[in-house]
């Protein structure tokens, strides 16, 4: 009987100590070799994220989350030109409380205190070459201009010579095997972020000959690779986040206002253009149009609810300086009808050059349009939703345009579905809430 | 053994039935625990209050006491849906399902008793720092019943009985908040609670020869309603005001109602068999919803849908006597799935279940016996996703259960 307890006593403990053993998931690289990555791009490869190009925000660049993943098939070592500091050129942002010319206090995106360490604007060139090519502020072409180290302080500090290379013959000093490739945004987001008013969208010749050339050195080494289109930029929160009619009367202000602008809309009726109007409640804003139409009108009208109001607006001239009611809200911090159009036309313009060379490439295609387009409705990810919402969102960092850590992971995971897709590979997706995302005080 | 595959028919019949997983604990008797954890038609000790409380009166002893208490051991292990490299096992405490059982007969017709045990309960602890923890962290279901049971005799061959359940349950849950703070730590909820509400257990039992009987029992279901739960949200300081203090919230949670059929047949001097097919009406629990009494733009009542459906066990077991001192038992039985492969929550466990157990009764004394009983249960791996949620994967899920009671009887 004693015996029978101890057979039994040292079965439980056996038995007992068993997990369920569930069989792993291989990872195989499939045709592709991963042992050389070298990511090119703007601002969105670099892991720009908060206003500012820094340290925090380059570790969790969508590059290198890519190649934590590329270790599990044979990537190797992947070197990124980093920050010394968290603070980058100085224009970080973080969410803190801003008070209001009100007096309210808010919780807003904030300049992050500290001082920049000066050294990172030194050169680290030294150091490369750098499997990270992705310059903030770089549109298609500026990747093949010459010496472009003397136009752009970002790509000055780690151009292996900034006055006469070239982001692409830096990267391929890397002797890509592998690259990734993401550009486009910078050809009309530049002019977006101007209110249309400054700068110019990339033709679609210049784009295509660029992206072209951009491929034909990439691949030139037999390297296989993967290329994300441009999504609309006109969703993200720095275009979405200001209402057109955030201006709030009372039933006697909208009557002032509506006397004020009688002159107005009797020139306005005359010429069958809208007039201008206010009411009780939120009130759409005047702003300045160049339009030649509205030259004899003062170049100035009330805003329709399909255009946009740029988050740089300062809001205080809303709030306490008659902006969008007395005075019209300038022109560079509006997009109208007509140059959204422009921008989504010159979008889809370049994303078929990139379906189509990335078909002639045999290249993964990465639909960050779609990713974006769903996060309109909302992306849920293991019970987080991230949407393109300013801050609550998640997906989107405080500047509105660059993502969070989380924001730059799910789009690792779609390049990393494309590229399973397109070279047999079996890459494990990567876990998107091990990466930062907004934080609150 | 014609008999032996007449009753194998019977479990085949039942098989459209199909499926009763679920946060069930079946866990009511150290003699049954041997044998499949049967005993609707099986006529065994005072636990018999709980498996068949119309065979209360058939018991042969004039005053029968038990008590008993398993530790319940239990894993599971989840892998990311594919293509990931992210898999986790639980940290389950030890679960303590008890049984306390008392019966007396009044006459030779009449028999009462009281019953006290734990037919539900689940503790499952992913941790707080898992991939699911915005889902969930940890959470802990137990349930207390009380049973006050009367067990009428009509016939020698016929009796019935009926208790009235007195049920009491505690929840408390974790689960993380995608709020982050400056220091990198999430938001955090807590939700705690306790409740009481009656049901009740009937059954009959019949035992048309020596050698056979039979039991038909029903069980209530018993709706656990909170009404005035605590709930609190620890979430960065700028967020507070949306996470108003003093909430609490309500929620029901099914205790699900079962049919239960089983019978048994002396086979010779030594040897007893039994089954039994237990449906329960999981398809009572649709959803797991939290209405918090204050609500704000970020703080929405928490809707959780389960879409659970019916399902069945089917047990079979077998006693021996080995001599006048001991009694050993072995039994199996098989458990299917109820959760629905969309709404799978990674809070309960739910997979095929197949349980293997054996146990021994030791007469320590003219009155007094030991029990013993082990249960392996090991699950079936299972793929699923909870839907709303986006999150899925593969479960597997396994649980060691010894136990051991003691019957005195007199």
């Amino acid at each position: 009987m004693k015996n029978i307890f101890t057979i039994l006593t040292l079965l439980i403990i056996m038995i007992a100590g068993c997990e369920p053993d569930i069989e792993n998931f291989e990872p195989k690289p499939g045709d592709a070799d991963f042992s050389n990555y070298v990511a090119v791009g703007n601002s969105l490869t670099a892991g720009f994220m908060n206003g500012e190009l820094y340290k925090k925000g380059q570790k969790n660049s969508f590059p290198s989350i890519l190649a934590s993943t590329f270790k599990e098939v044979g990537g190797g070592n992947f070197k990124q030109p980093l920050m010394k500091d968290n603070l980058g050129f100085g224009n970080k942002k973080i969410l803190g409380y801003q008070q209001d010319c009100l007096g309210e206090t808010s919780l807003a995106p904030i300049p992050a205190s500290g001082t920049p360490d000066p050294e990172n604007a030194a050169s680290v060139a030294d150091e490369g070459p750098f499997n990270n090519m992705g310059v903030p502020g770089a549109k298609s072409f500026h990747l093949l201009y010459p010496g472009y180290g003397g136009l752009n302080p970002y790509f000055n500090r780690f151009a292996s010579d900034p006055a006469t290379t070239t982001v692409i013959s830096d990267a391929m000093q890397v002797q890509p095997t592998f690259f990734t490739l993401w550009t486009g945004n910078n050809d009309v987001l530049t002019y977006a972020m101007a209110g249309a008013e400054s700068d110019s969208i990339t033709t679609q010749q210049m784009f295509s000959q660029s992206v072209g050339g951009i491929l034909q050195t990439l691949t030139s080494n037999g390297a296989k690779g993967a290329i994300a289109n441009v999504p609309d930029i006109t969703s993200a929160p720095y275009f979405t986040t200001i209402p057109y009619n955030p201006v709030t009367l009372n039933e006697t202000e909208a009557a002032q206002l509506n006397a004020a602008y009688e002159s107005y809309n009797t020139g306005s009726t005359g010429m069958g253009l809208d007039s201008i109007s206010f009411k009780e409640g939120n009130n759409a804003m005047v702003i300045e149009d160049d339009d030649p139409a509205y030259d004899l009108l003062g170049n100035i009208r009330q805003i329709e609810s399909n255009e946009l109001v740029l988050l740089s607006l300062p809001q205080d001239s809303i709030k306490c300086a008659g902006w969008g009611t007395q005075k019209p809200v300038p022109d560079e911090y509006v997009l109208d009808a007509t140059e959204i159009d422009e921008i989504t036309t010159a979008i889809e313009g370049y994303n078929q050059t990139l379906n189509s060379l990335a078909s002639q490439y045999n290249l993964a295609y990465v639909k960050i349009s779609s990713l974006m387009e769903d996060a309109k409705k909302g992306i849920r990810i293991d019970g987080v939703e991230y949407t393109n919402e300013f801050i609550t969102g998640g997906l989107f960092s405080l500047d509105g345009l660059h993502l969070t850590g989380q924001g730059y992971a799910i789009v690792a995971n779609e390049f990393l579905e494309a590229i399973n897709n397109q070279y047999d590979a079996r890459l494990p997706l990567v876990n998107v809430i091990d990466y930062p995302g907004i934080q609150f005080p | 053994m014609k008999k032996i595959s007449s009753l194998i028919i019977l479990m085949f019949l039942f098989s459209s039935l199909a499926r009763a997983g679920g946060f069930q604990v079946a866990l009511q008797g150290q003699i049954q625990g041997g044998m499949g954890l049967l005993g609707t038609g099986f006529l065994v000790g005072p636990s018999t209050l709980f498996y068949n409380p119309g065979g209360m009166s058939f018991l042969s002893n004039d005053y029968n006491l038990s008590v008993g208490m398993n530790p319940l051991i239990s894993n599971v292990t989840f892998q990311y849906a594919e293509p990931s490299l992210y898999e986790t096992t639980t940290d389950n405490p030890v679960g303590t399902p008890f049984t306390f059982y008392g019966t007396g007969k009044i006459n030779e017709k009449i028999s009462v008793g009281l019953g006290v045990y734990t037919p539900f309960g689940s503790s499952t602890v992913w941790g707080d720092d898992w991939r699911g923890k915005y889902i969930i962290q940890d959470i802990s279901l137990q349930a207390i019943f009380i049973q006050p049971t009367v067990s009428y005799k009509i016939t020698e061959t016929l009796g019935i009985g009926a208790g009235f359940v007195y049920a009491r349950g505690d929840v408390e849950l974790h689960k993380a908040l995608p709020l982050t703070g400056t220091d990198g730590e999430d938001g955090q909820a807590t939700i705690t609670g306790s409740t009481a509400n009656y049901g009740f257990n009937a059954g009959i039992y019949f035992q048309p020869s020596e050698k056979i009987s039979l039991g038909l029992t029903y069980r209530s279901k018993i709706e656990m309603n909170i009404d005035d739960g605590d709930v609190e949200f620890d979430v960065p300081t700028s967020l507070s005001t949306y996470f108003p203090e003093n909430n609490s919230y309500s929620t029901s949670l099914p205790l699900p109602a079962s049919i239960n059929f089983g019978l048994s047949y002396q086979v010779n001097e030594k040897i007893k068999v039994g089954a039994d097919v237990n449906y329960v009406f999981w398809e009572d629990y649709k959803s797991l919803d939290f209405d918090f009494e204050k609500n704000t733009d970020v703080l929405t009542d928490l809707e959780q849908p389960k879409k659970y459906s019916n399902g069945a066990i089917y047990r079979i077991g077998m006693e021996y006597d080995m001599n006048e001192k001991i009694n050993l038992r072995t039994g199996f039985y098989y458990d299917s799935p109820v959760a629905n492969d969309e709404y799978y929550a990674p809070e309960t466990p739910d997979a095929v279940k197949l349980g293997f157990t054996g146990g021994a009764s030791y007469m320590a004394m003219q009155n007094l016996s030991v029990d013993i009983s082990f249960i392996y249960i090991t699950g079936l791996e299972r793929e699923a996703t909870y839907k709303p949620e986006n999150f899925g994967g593969t479960y597997k899920y396994n649980a060691f259960i010894p136990g051991l009671g003691v019957s005195y009887k007199f």
